[in-house]
């Protein structure tokens, strides 16, 4: 497996019918008759084996998981009703507000304190795209100052009409076309891809932050998925484009930035020095780069040309005193100059803490468990032990990619790098965590991967997640659709803490290990039990973020597992211990069977 | 035999979840009008039950149903005692709007252990028919609507009629289906619409012998009578004694009410209707009198009072004879071959019969014909074919019950899944019938069913962009007149299979 472009147009192997159903959806009960392996597959049972056509199963998939999405948005947001800043609702709807309003040179200007614009311009475009588009519908909820804080129960149907749309635009096709690339990969029926697939559509976590919570983080996690397809496909050009999206729609994709350059400069090199993708992988991306600025760059030219003056409380960006050299306020690039350093200081905030609110990461954990309490340290200190421990974490996936970029890898080294960025870097929120969740869950469409083993240690990444998201979903009165999304995702998945069916199934037959099964099923046990507790013990007098706390530092103790585990499968994978990689093995093994 | 996944209890939990999803969805005054019935069982004696009218929404179905109501406020005493109290009207705190969903949830238990009998009944040779027709009753959007976001518990009391059709099954349940199905009626008076199938079923199967009916079975008599006289002697009772049961028939049966209801459902008035108001533009060409008065209220199509411009006024006698009379040929053919599957088939052409001749019919009672006409659908192909029409039309009929835009894409996207899958696996599943089948009507129902599309891209975004607010009974007339297309195509089509077999 390496850079070989043509196997994106390889016509899928037919496996023999014995062998198509060795992904794990299918068990076999002691009469021999054939069973679903867990409740989602059964809903897949009437087109086992029958030739329903893909036209007729993914819309009616898709379909299916807009309703829960859908339902999921009928529940209040992040500060409803909740003055005097209200939540991320009112960012988003902010946003649309001042691009809709304001010209382009005042985007990244306007009043910080209000829900500045903090995001890369694809956010900006994408809120003026759809601030216009509301302003059409109804112009009083955008209207520049006396918009804020609005909450009419129309503005909550078009905002939330406005993340469905978004993410069936980048999320949805993405994750289907990622999907069939993992499938075609790794050689598996029609089938069961598509219970991956709706397994991962059905991710709890997501639909809770972005239907819930109210974010539009499917738009960049779907322009991750479209990097990952594009490499998978071969087509490494393509990765750079959609991954540039990524970082200009949220700058937290850089958490999978190492990720995307280790492999991209893997292939370049291996298995022979390849100088001219890797100048076209530069170009492109430098392009990319440049057509993500263009209309930020154009709209400051527009104004130029109008002479738009910037804000009167408009203050310069230090980025722009930092220069090797001294603009000219009269040169004709200094406008430009000007958007882009303002552009970066919002976006890179480097004055902020080393992690925000209760997140259960390292640093969370550390500070608020009363080991160490970090604010007694310098922060130029802790930023530099966060880089340090950040890199130490990163380097093993990242390079293993670098030395040995095989397609297999990419989900576990994303996973990897992601969870190492989460635990160990700042500026981190709970939401975050979306981003390792999401390469982990597309381990679903790998060979084998919905085996009991793949499909417990994926399961409780993500449940876990969940659970450390609960206490922000608390605040935005989400309770309910916490319970029911999860619990139904546990329960389609056959895990705890609604069924131990994936815990049944010993080593031998694809099941978890001893150990893991015993770590897995006590942190599940904790969980409960947190519930239990938070839900009617009162913490002691004096420490009211107790249950908080106890759950940060747990949740950030079980997300080090899971990185601990795509480390050691990517290891693994790579076939650094035995010289061959599984995929390999399982084909020497699949030869020899026959 | 292997088992059919996904299984009936599988299919509940998804479903389940949904329905707590939509726990803060739109809710119709139904939600109110059951608050109070919780209010005034809770706090107030029997005898002034059906006296109480603080709210306008007065205790109007039978006694059992106030006594499900006082059952379901003694747990509601745990989750908010203000839901209690009958002065608190439109009363809708957070536990209040969550407890009674949840007992419309968990009520609807009786439905899934019902549709588990009736798979479980169900000859070995049609097993997985019958469990795609106990799904789709199951998962049925109708059910949806009307329960989970408008606001009602069809789901429980369609489960205890199931329960009764299904013990009817056996000679040995006859006894028990009675009973159920008397029970039924003293829950909610709707369907007395079905009781004459009931009557001349245990009539001629239960009552009268095998081979001969001059053969009278004096014992299942007597045992029948008594146990039926028991049920009613446990709901009305009391108001007997109370001597109140004029005020309480009074308040079941008002017959005040309208020929139409607020929205037509898609009925034989809908059409009537809807060519009163063609005729209006008609009248003067064809030198017909046209009442100016009614003019103003037909097009309003909100009145109570239904007054025809063109077309002679219709009065209950009428209806209630039309309906009789369409009941009639399939009792006789019941009368004459009392199989199981014949009673399910005068079942459902009773409820049509009800549904579209009746008097003040609601769009809701189209469950009355689509559950127990599920039952039979998979017969064969035949029975599938005069099904189809009625399963678009049936729900589509529903959509005007939810008018809120966060709603919307609820009903539709929930209501189109639905047709899809269950009407792709109906088709695999029916076996072949016996009779050639009447190739036009494949062909009508077809296109019937691609014309729903258009229709509701009108309705729902086209007219408000041409006319606004203007207008606005259009869209309804539209659909319930297409709904009653349907409808009425359904039955013509199911009165010729059930006939010719």
């Amino acid at each position: 497996m390496g850079p070989s472009p043509p196997t994106a147009h390889r016509s899928r192997k037919k496996r023999k019918p014995e062998h198509s159903t060795s992904n794990g959806a299918v068990i076999f009960d002691s009469s021999k008759i054939e069973k679903p392996a867990f409740p989602l597959v059964a809903f897949f049972w009437p087109a086992k084996g029958t030739n329903t056509s893909q036209w007729i199963i993914l819309p009616l998939i898709l379909m299916l998981i807009f309703l829960f999405r859908w339902c999921t948005g009928m529940w209040p947001y992040s500060g409803f009703q909740k003055p005097p800043m209200h939540g991320d609702f009112e960012a988003q709807r902010h946003w649309m507000e001042l691009t809709a309003n304001l010209p382009v040179t005042h985007w990244y200007f306007h009043d910080l304190e209000w829900w500045g614009l903090d995001y890369p311009p694809l956010t900006a475009y994408h809120s003026w795209a759809l601030g216009r588009i509301g302003w059409l519908i109804e112009p009083e909820w955008f209207r520049l100052y006396l918009s804020r804080g609005a909450d009419d129960t129309d503005l909550k149907v078009f905002m939330r009409a406005t993340v469905v749309l978004s993410e069936s635009l980048v999320y949805i096709p993405a994750a289907v076309l990622c999907v069939r690339q993992l499938a075609r990969l790794h050689n598996i029926n029609a089938w069961e891809p598509s219970i991956a697939l709706t397994a991962l559509l059905m991710q709890p976590a997501t639909i809770l932050v972005d239907h819930g919570h109210f974010q539009y983080n499917t738009v960049m996690l779907g322009f991750t998925l479209a990097t990952i397809a594009s490499m998978l496909a071969g087509r490494p050009l393509w990765s750079c484009v959609f991954f540039v999206g990524a970082l200009g729609f949220k700058q937290m994709a850089l958490f999978y930035a190492p990720a995307v350059a280790a492999y991209l400069a893997g292939i370049c090199i291996s298995p022979r020095l390849d100088a001219p993708r890797l100048l076209g992988i530069a170009i492109v991306t430098l392009a990319s780069f440049a057509v993500l600025f263009l209309p930020l760059l154009l709209g400051t030219a527009y104004d130029t040309y109008r002479n738009v003056p910037l804000p009167s409380d408009a203050t310069l960006p230090p980025l722009l005193s930092s220069l090797p050299w001294t603009p000219s306020e009269k040169a004709w690039y200094y406008p430009y100059l000007t958007q882009l350093a303002q552009a970066f200081h919002r976006i890179f905030p480097f004055s902020r803490g080393l992690f925000e609110d209760k997140v259960a990461n390292l640093w969370c954990a550390i500070h608020t468990s009363g080991l160490h309490k970090l604010h007694n340290y310098d922060s130029a200190l802790l930023s530099r032990a966060a880089l340090g421990l950040t890199l130490a974490s990163i380097t093993p996936p990242c390079a293993l990619l670098f030395f040995r970029p095989r397609k297999a890898m990419i989900p576990y080294a994303f996973a990897a790098t992601a969870w190492g960025f989460f635990l160990c870097s700042y500026q981190v929120h709970e939401k975050n965590v979306l981003l390792p969740l999401l390469p982990m869950t597309l381990l679903l469409a790998t060979d084998g991967g919905i085996k009991a083993a793949t499909r417990a240690w994926v399961g409780f990444a993500n449940l876990l997640a969940c659970w450390t998201l609960f206490p922000l979903l608390v605040k935005d009165q989400l309770r309910i659709p916490y319970f029911v999304l999860t619990g139904l995702w546990a329960w389609l998945m056959a895990l705890p803490p609604v069924s131990i069916g994936a815990y049944t199934v010993s080593g031998e037959e694809g099941g978890l290990s001893v150990v893991s099964k015993v770590l897995h099923l006590g942190v599940y046990a904790t969980m409960v039990a947190w519930h239990v507790v938070e839900a009617w013990v009162p913490p002691p007098n004096g420490k009211p973020d107790l249950w908080v706390v106890a759950n940060v530092c747990f949740g950030a103790a079980g997300f080090g597992l899971c990185y601990l585990w795509c480390l050691w499968r990517l290891v693994e994978e790579s076939g650094l211990l035995s010289g061959k990689g599984p995929a390999k093995r399982r084909e020497e093994v699949s030869k020899k069977k026959q | 035999m292997t088992d059919q996944y996904p299984t009936l209890l599988q299919c509940a939990v998804p479903a389940t979840a949904l329905k707590v999803l939509l726990w803060l969805a739109y809710r119709s005054t139904d939600f109110e009008v059951h608050r109070n019935w919780l209010a005034i069982t809770h706090s107030l004696p029997v005898k002034e039950w059906y006296y109480e009218k603080t709210s306008e929404w007065t205790l109007d179905y039978p006694p059992f149903f106030a006594y499900f109501e006082w059952l379901l406020s003694q747990a509601a005493h745990f989750a908010d005692l203000g839901m209690l109290e009958v002065k608190n009207l439109n009363y809708d705190s957070w536990q209040t709007v969550h407890f009674q969903r949840a007992t419309v949830i968990v009520t609807e238990l009786v439905l899934v252990y019902a549709l588990y009998l009736f798979v479980k009944s169900s000859p070995p040779g049609s097993k997985k028919q019958a469990h795609a027709a106990a799904l789709s009753i199951l998962l049925s959007p109708g059910l949806l609507i009307i329960d989970h976001i408008h606001f009602q518990y069809n789901g429980f009391l369609y489960g205890i009629l199931i329960l009764s059709v299904v013990l009817a099954r056996k000679p040995s349940g006859l006894l028990a289906s009675g009973i159920m199905f008397a029970a039924l009626l003293c829950l909610k008076h709707i369907y007395l619409y079905l009781a004459p199938a009931y009557f001349i079923y245990l009539l001629r199967a239960y009552c009268l012998g095998p081979r001969s009916i001059f053969t009278i079975r004096f014992v299942n008599c007597i045992k029948l009578g008594v146990s039926i006289a028991v049920v009613a002697g446990v709901a009305f009772g009391p108001f007997v004694y109370y001597n109140q049961i004029q005020q309480v028939f009074s308040r079941l049966f008002p017959f005040s009410r309208g020929l139409c209801h607020a929205y037509w459902a898609p009925n034989a008035w809908a059409l009537y209707s809807f060519s009163d108001r063609v005729l209006i533009y008609a009248a003067p060409y064809l030198k017909l009198p046209v009442n100016a008065e009614a003019v103003n209220s037909v097009t309003r199509g909100l009145v109570g009072d239904t007054s025809f411009a063109v077309l002679p006024d219709i009065s209950p006698r009428t209806t209630f004879v039309m309906t009789l009379a369409a009941q009639i040929p399939a009792l006789v053919k019941l009368f004459l071959r009392p199989t199981w599957d014949n009673f399910v088939g005068t079942l459902t052409l009773c409820a049509y019969a009800s549904f579209l001749f009746g008097w003040h019919v609601h769009e809701k009672a189209i469950l009355l014909v689509i559950v127990p006409f599920s039952l039979l659908a998979l017969k064969d192909r035949r029975h599938l074919g005069a099904f189809r029409p009625l399963a678009v039309s049936g729900h589509v009929s529903l959509f005007p019950l939810l008018f809120t835009a966060m709603e919307f894409p609820v009903k539709v996207v929930y209501t189109v899944v639905w047709l899809a899958v269950f009407l792709l696996a109906f088709d695999r599943l029916a076996p072949p019938s016996e009779k050639p089948r009447v190739f036009l009507l494949d062909r009508f129902s077809l296109l019937y069913i691609a014309v729903a599309i258009p229709l509701l891209v009108y309705c729902s975004l086209v007219h408000q962009l041409v006319f606004g607010a203007k207008y606005e009974f259009l869209p309804l007339m539209f659909i319930s007149s297409y709904s009653a297309i349907g409808v009425v195509g359904s039955w013509v089509g199911f009165l010729v299979v059930f006939f010719t077999s």
